[in-house]
């Protein structure tokens, strides 16, 4: 292709314009990280709108070490419900998908239509919860792990992934007198890094975002999440503003600006701390959804 | 297997079996099946209440918002990315805009929360240095559709850029060449090459939510949701939510399943409807 100078001028303004957009999907984030470190007296001037002013991290460090909020708990349990859920969740994805995508196995399609027919037809909420409570589901950590732990969708990539693999390494293998564990273990867990590395990303970030399940089934403030736990300190309180009162630590003045910033950026950091691998095995997923639709 | 067969059973047909109760005066003491049966009264009586009609409106009221403003979006964002040549502006702009993707509801409306804060928030701060009279966004009915579709923005557009980003690499460059001796500019090749060539994405990306249309984001309304913003924030879903979980005295199940079967049963048409359409015209089957 030949450049041209209007096809200079033209990628340099369309470049330009396409970075500002995406900055701008960033910059109500670092703000929010910007108002958690800047000094209360500022804020209550409103005179922070770009950069920090009087930076520090008093606001980060009260409000994980004060217990009122929760917010320490909060994150403590997020993470272990993640990584519990997105372990026990990729292990029960795989090896359904694996029974389910082997040709041998006659009953593979009806149950996956099944499952599909669940995915598609709600139940809803409520005869969900109806049944969950029999199962002792309510307020046990439990339904942060185990009822969740098929996504369809997810079940649906896993499946057209293990399908793709090509037969010729599963025959000769049950040639050699091979059975059903031995194939799973020494031949696909092998093959399929990329695929666990997708359902992994995929599962630990819906777990760590969910916010409905938790607040219908965990009702004691020790067993909530982040999630719920944002909700009460920045949004419930935005109607009362009775939480926060100001105070000065360590010569900042803290108030419910900065606190409640600290609070939303810690409960994103997470995420975006892993955001590099997600976007990679992300884009792979979509890819891989992409070609079977 | 057994686990997953296990959890089919339990956790995801167990519920469908459970949807029984919208044909009966459920009570939790007696259970699912000691309770009195009651027919179709409890249908009977989602055609008579006269606050569905209301939250049927505000449910298609906000599919329509996000299909109408929401989904053109994305399409031209990646046309534009697609003509970026510099590499790293390409990564820069998608890594970046993808972000928002993956960060909770939670986290989005406590920042559009602190954003929009009558007391605080910069965007009343910009208002009353301008003259103007600080406004409670969130307490406000009128604000509520305005709110929900441009975090719908900000949550989605990186997201389905990348899908039709993805399409576009499959496009092959001597089409392009093609068309540069017949004399097409810049403008006449995103028209007449790139977008056509995307369009069976496009399709199917349509399809896809035209099927979901009574599919909200529940967790973000539930967050930004208040009795003040009720005409028009509350749709099917979270009636159905109130009514189990928020209400007072003892919740009617019945009723609440009732009102969600018929939703379902409505979507579930709708969905297996436009599968067929997408496998029709795209020649791609959603499932």
């Amino acid at each position: 292709m030949k450049y041209s100078r209007s096809d200079k001028a033209f990628d340099a303004m369309n470049s330009a314009a396409l970075l500002l957009i995406a900055a701008l999907c960033v910059y109500p984030f670092l703000y929010v990280l910007f108002l958690a470190m800047s000094d209360g007296k500022y804020l209550s001037r409103g005179e922070v709108t770009f950069l920090p002013k009087g930076a520090s991290l008093e606001a980060f460090r009260y409000i994980l070490a004060n217990p009122r909020f929760n917010v320490l708990s909060g994150l403590t349990n997020s993470f272990l419900y993640t990584i519990v859920g997105t372990l026990v969740s990729i292990f029960c994805t795989y090896i359904t998908a694996f029974v389910l995508s082997r040709t041998r196995f006659r009953h593979r399609n009806w149950i996956m239509s099944f499952f599909i027919i669940t995915w598609v037809f709600e139940a809803g909420i409520i005869p969900q919860y109806i049944v969950y409570s029999r199962f002792g589901f309510v307020d046990n950590p439990a339904v942060m792990i185990i009822p969740g732990a098929i996504n369809v969708q997810f079940l649906i990539i896993a499946r057209s992934f293990l399908e793709s693999v090509p037969k010729e390494l599963e025959e000769a293998a049950f040639v050699d007198g091979a059975n059903d564990w031995v194939i799973l273990t020494r031949i696909f867990v092998p093959l399929s890094s990329t695929i666990i590395a997708t359902l992994g990303t995929f599962y630990a970030v819906s777990i760590w975002n969910q916010y409905l399940i938790p607040q219908i089934y965990l009702k004691s403030s020790g067993l909530q999440t982040v999630q719920q736990v944002l909700k009460n300190v920045v949004i419930t309180d935005s109607a009362s503003g009775t939480t926060f009162r100001n105070l000065i630590q360590n010569g900042i003045i803290l108030n419910q600006q900065n606190l409640k910033s600290a609070a939303i950026f810690i409960s994103m950091l997470p995420i975006v701390c892993v955001y590099p691998f997600v976007m990679k095995y992300f884009k792979k997923g979509i890819m891989i959804g992409a070609v079977k639709g | 297997m057994i686990p997953g067969f296990a959890m089919l059973v339990l956790f995801k047909i167990g519920p469908v079996f459970a949807m029984v109760i919208s044909l009966q005066d459920y009570s939790a003491a007696q259970g699912v099946l000691g309770s009195r049966w009651v027919a179709l009264d409890n249908y009977i009586r989602v055609f008579k209440d006269p606050y569905i009609l209301t939250i049927v409106k505000n449910t298609l009221i906000l599919a329509v918002l996000s299909i109408v403003v929401v989904f053109p979006l994305p399409i031209i964002f990646s046309l534009f990315l697609n003509e970026v040549r510099r590499k790293w502006v390409h990564s820069a702009v998608q890594a970046l805009s993808f972000l928002p993707y993956f960060i909770s509801a939670a986290v989005m409306v406590s920042i559009t929360y602190t954003l929009l804060s009558p007391s605080y928030g910069i965007v009343n701060e910009v208002i009353v240095a301008c003259g103007g009279t600080a406004i409670n966004f969130m307490a406000k009915p009128s604000w509520f559709r305005p709110i929900y579709v441009i975090l719908e923005i900000w949550q989605t557009f990186g997201y389905s850029s990348i899908i039709y980003l993805a399409s576009m690499t499959a496009i092959d460059l001597e089409i392009y060449e093609a068309a540069e001796v017949d004399g097409a500019n810049r403008w006449s090749k995103m028209v007449h090459v790139t977008l056509p060539s995307i369009l069976p994405s496009v399709i199917v990306m349509l399809i896809i939510s035209v099927g979901n249309i009574f599919t909200v984001n529940l967790d973000r309304i539930l967050l930004m949701y208040n009795p003040s913003v009720y005409p028009t924030a509350d749709v099917i879903q979270t009636y159905v939510y109130r009514i189990a979980f928020q209400s007072t005295g003892f919740p009617d199940y019945s009723y609440g399943t009732s009102v969600n079967v018929l939703k379902s049963l409505i979507a579930f048409a709708l969905v297996v409807g436009v599968n067929k359409l997408a496998a029709k015209f795209a020649e791609t089957r959603l499932f």
